[in-house]
């Protein structure tokens, strides 16, 4: 891979309507998390939890809008999205069994051999299902909980209390973890935040079979559009 | 690169529509099951109570008897016993006190 290192072509990972979303996503859920986790311990006095409260609703009513806005305007995406964290194959039980090689850099210092991995590797992927299936049961079940919570039978909103609870955390323990990866994958970091691209080295280190399987010219897309 | 335009992008095309049209067709499935339910619940959740208050109209409609002072026992009660409506009798058997409990409860 030594002829890659300085290859510095831009390749398109995050169109701008991904980027877009992912903003809102970041601005709605970061509140929601941290007061989330301030209505679950309740520390603060009455006034404090009826603002934290507000700040839940008026966040989660931006997330939900942001998610259904997301599904209507760039169907495509989320077919992409589901379609890519929902394949599994032998790669990703080879990532898992060496973590994606990140535990034996941070700690070890050496390098072990990865599985070659897609657009997104196989703990993206896992991430990937916790967030479409936790963030549409947070979105359906905050839903009913705040609205409707007298309408359904009693039982049923006990247990989309818990759902929502339990797919709260798991999202929320999963944050840090993403933030972090986040920032060490640099260019990545500045693909998703700032313009949507990386460089072609980074990508065919990372995400070989992605750049074999499917990135093409920027030409070949036009002319076959045309 | 910030300012460069990207010269690589996904294939456009790289998903089958086969594929695409059966992912996506699943994921509006199981999106719309939940909503569906749920929105039945919510229009529907009334409707015992409709159902009731249609019964009890329905039963004062085929009701011989329709008000109170047309009961035979009522009118034979003022007749033998009770004197006239709002009477002396009536007021003393018939009233009822009131005492403001609220306080024993808190």
């Amino acid at each position: 891979m030594h002829h890659n290192q300085h290859d510095i072509r831009p390749i398109q990972k995050h169109p701008l309507n991904v980027r877009v979303f992912h903003y809102i996503l970041l601005l709605s859920f970061l509140p929601l998390a941290v007061t989330g986790l301030l209505l679950f311990f309740k520390p603060l006095s009455q006034s404090g939890m009826q603002l934290t409260y507000d700040i839940h609703i008026i966040a989660g009513v931006v997330m939900g809008l942001d998610a259904l806005a997301f599904t209507l305007m760039a169907f495509d995406r989320v077919v992409l999205f589901i379609a890519r964290v929902f394949s599994l194959s032998e790669r990703d039980v080879k990532w898992f069994m060496v973590l994606g090689g990140y535990p034996q850099k941070f700690l070890l210092g050496k390098k072990v051999p990865v599985p070659p991995m897609n657009k997104y590797n196989s703990g993206q992927k896992l991430f990937g299902v916790c967030v479409l299936i936790g963030g549409t049961l947070l979105i359906l079940s905050g839903l009913v909980i705040w609205l409707a919570p007298h309408v359904a039978p009693r039982d049923l909103v006990w247990i989309l209390g818990q759902i929502h609870l339990v797919s709260g955390l798991i999202l929320t323990a999963f944050l840090p973890v993403h933030l972090f990866l986040a920032v060490y994958r640099f260019d990545d970091f500045k693909a998703m935040m700032v313009h949507g691209n990386v460089p072609y080295h980074d990508a065919a280190e990372y995400t070989p079979l992605w750049v074999e399987q499917e990135i093409v010219p920027v030409t070949a897309n036009q002319q076959r559009n045309k | 690169m910030n300012n460069k335009k990207h010269v690589f992008a996904e294939d456009s095309f790289f998903i089958s529509r086969r594929k695409f049209m059966a992912i996506g067709s699943a994921f509006i499935a199981v999106i719309a099951i939940p909503v569906g339910w749920f929105g039945n619940k919510i229009i529907k959740r009334n409707d015992y109570i409709k159902a009731r208050s249609a019964g009890l109209y329905k039963d004062d409609t085929i009701a011989k008897l329709r008000v109170s002072h047309a009961n035979p026992a009522v009118e034979k009660y003022y007749k033998e016993f009770g004197g006239q409506p709002l009477g002396h009798m009536s007021h003393e058997l018939l009233h009822t006190n009131f005492v403001d409990r609220t306080k024993l409860n808190s």
